[in-house]
């Protein structure tokens, strides 16, 4: 059996990350989760996720202090992020508002809270495609 | 002395012109004859208007060629009668002068004629100028200035004061400022003229077109000899455009905090929601599986989620009481010991010290008693969860209730957890919780929102592992004026 493809799911309330782990498990994703931003990156670095699902609203961090870190590192930068967040409607997301730093790249998708699961699953099959080029295993 | 030696003048070489005294009197002196000579002149005289020798009073005093019209020496040597005057004059520059001129008859002992005219003047050029200077400030500051006397009738009003109230001098200050036909309660001008102190107070009044002015009035004493206080001069500021600025802060900062409030709401709501999808998904996905511990998991997600609404909701609604707070004159002391009574065992089963720190002169002051502690209860509860969470041994809390520059300040200190800059920077931003599911975010929001609707603000000083100061202001001024509106919009209602 080939190694499982990686998601990290970064959020702080435990029944959205349960919720996701749950779903993602189900179609053969490895995950883990982290439930708090100040962590991100040395979880990244333990795990080395092929994805990362990432919540804004956190106490002591938001996802975005970690998502620049994390877009900023030349060993991560090419991991994709897809934001799931209730703080913004999908259709008024706009990252500017969030990093007004313009070397920071945009999250490769943003999705609003609650999620539709197919949606959900499609977009992380097809941004593990592109970043990986390969088909990918698990999905 | 002098007086007897004038008459001994007759001729101008006399000791008295001569005199020293003639010399160093302080202004500039000349003698002039019936044919506008001047014949003899001090020092000062010299040096003001220059070369004087053989000349004409008109040729030095103006540099003209010809008497003056309506020459006031050539009066004197008609009637004998002394004058004064004002006369604007030429210097030895050419610069024009003001000086005040002091013209004495000398008479011929035989005959008792006028035969010389001794002529004292002074320089009131720098005195004139002063004076102006002093009418236009008086007139054109950006203040209102009356000066009443004891009976309270204006007797003076600069320009700005009239522009507003109408020319009212000798009207009662009270019928002019504010339409009453007997003196106002708490009159700073009858505070000075009672005990000769400054006062200041914050007054409105009503303009000469019927319009509302707020002005803050400061009286000082105006003393007669340095003696009795025979005038109080009042001068106001007109803060009516402050006021208004000031209500649309308030406005705006109430609206700014539902702006927040429902986008915290909104956020919560859909973890809510996600919550519920997950309990949903995972129940349907046991079925599906036939997995009874995944059904399980589900079912627990659904109610822990079902609860968590109902915990938002209750919240939320006392959150969101949209409504003016109900002021009443309220102990501050009071409401800080009741909610000392409230969690000292509470704090005290953790091992925390609850302690207050009161001012018992402290003025009572107009505030809603029920949100005040609402507030006060969030600020206590949030610093005995501090001190639990902190590391520290010995922890207290102090809830502190002083006065300080016409503030009212309510203030809880712990010695607690404390918070970093990023923890700060979001406690009022969001329905921002620290406390995983024990908490919903709501509590410190809801307390500034009560306290912005007081007119007042919350400061908030924090260093991690050190502790926190949360501290409650109020402004009296805000709270009174709140106070007035709220009595007023009372009233509209009643009526």
């Amino acid at each position: 059996m080939g190694k499982a493809t990686k998601i990290l799911i970064i959020e702080d309330e435990p029944d959205v990350s349960l919720y996701l782990q749950t779903i993602l498990e189900t179609e053969g994703y490895k995950t883990e989760v982290c439930n708090t931003a100040t962590d991100g990156i040395d979880r990244v670095e333990e795990f080395k996720p092929d994805l990362v699902s990432l919540d804004i609203m956190m106490p002591h961090e938001t996802g975005m202090s970690f998502y620049v870190k994390l877009k900023k590192s030349r060993k991560h930068a090419r991991i994709p992020v897809i934001i799931i967040s209730g703080a913004v409607q999908q259709k008024e997301f706009c990252f500017e508002d969030f990093v007004p730093d313009k070397s920071v790249p945009p999250p490769e998708s943003y999705m609003e809270k609650p999620i539709d699961i197919d949606l959900f699953l499609q977009t992380v099959k097809k941004l593990l495609k592109t970043a990986s080029g390969t088909k990918v295993k698990g999905a | 002395m002098m007086a007897k030696k004038i008459p001994d003048i007759s001729a101008l070489n006399s000791d008295w012109i001569h005199s020293e005294f003639f010399q160093m009197v302080p202004y500039m002196v000349a003698v002039v004859d019936k044919d506008y000579n001047i014949v003899e002149a001090n020092a000062n005289f010299e040096d003001f208007f220059g070369e004087w020798k053989n000349k004409k009073c008109y040729a030095v005093y103006k540099k003209q060629d010809k008497p003056c019209e309506n020459c006031p020496s050539f009066k004197i040597f008609k009637d004998g009668q002394p004058r004064v005057i004002d006369s604007v004059v030429v210097d030895k520059e050419g610069r024009q002068a003001h000086n005040v001129v002091h013209s004495v008859p000398l008479h011929n002992p035989d005959d008792k004629s006028v035969e010389f005219i001794i002529e004292m003047s002074s320089a009131v050029t720098e005195t004139n100028r002063l004076q102006q200077e002093v009418s236009v400030l008086f007139d054109r500051v950006p203040c209102y200035i009356t000066v009443i006397d004891s009976d309270y009738r204006i007797v003076r009003a600069n320009e700005k004061f009239r522009e507003s109230f109408g020319d009212v001098l000798g009207q009662y200050c009270y019928k002019v400022y504010k339409r009453r036909n007997k003196k106002c309660p708490n009159c700073p001008a009858a505070k000075t003229f009672k005990d000769g102190k400054n006062h200041e107070s914050e007054q409105s009044g009503i303009g000469k077109k019927g319009q509302s002015i707020n002005y803050i009035v400061s009286t000082s004493p105006l003393k007669r000899g340095g003696g009795d206080i025979a005038h109080v001069i009042e001068i106001s500021t007109d803060v009516t455009k402050l006021k208004v600025l000031e209500k649309d802060i308030i406005d705006a900062e109430r609206l700014a905090a539902v702006g927040q409030t429902v986008a915290g709401l909104a956020h919560s709501i859909k973890n809510i929601l996600m919550g519920l999808e997950g309990g949903k998904y995972m129940i349907g996905l046991g079925l599906k599986k036939d997995d009874r511990d995944l059904i399980d998991r589900g079912s627990e997600m659904l109610d822990r989620n079902f609860n968590k609404t109902t915990s938002l909701v209750r919240d939320f609604l006392s959150f969101s009481k949209g409504r003016l707070p109900e002021l009443k004159m309220t102990d501050p002391n009071k409401l800080a010991t009741e909610i000392i009574d409230l969690y000292k065992d509470i704090a005290g089963q953790s091992g925390i010290e609850l302690k207050s720190k009161l001012s018992p002169k402290i003025k009572k002051a107009p505030l809603d008693a029920d949100a005040i502690h609402t507030c006060l209860t969030n600020l206590v509860s949030n610093a005995i969860d501090a001190c639990q969470m902190g590391k520290q041994k010995g922890t207290e809390v102090v809830v502190s209730v002083r006065d300080e520059k016409n503030t009212l300040i309510f203030e809880v200190t712990d010695n607690g957890a404390g918070m970093d800059y990023d923890i700060k920077k979001k406690i009022f931003t969001t329905f921002f919780t620290t406390k995983g599911g024990k908490g919903t975010g709501l509590g410190l929001l809801t307390s500034r929102k009560l306290v912005q609707e007081h007119g007042g603000r919350i400061v908030v000083k924090s260093q991690k592992n050190k502790g926190s100061l949360f501290r409650l202001e109020f402004p009296r001024q805000r709270l009174n004026y709140i106070y007035k509106e709220s009595r007023k919009n009372g009233d509209e209602e009643n009526n």
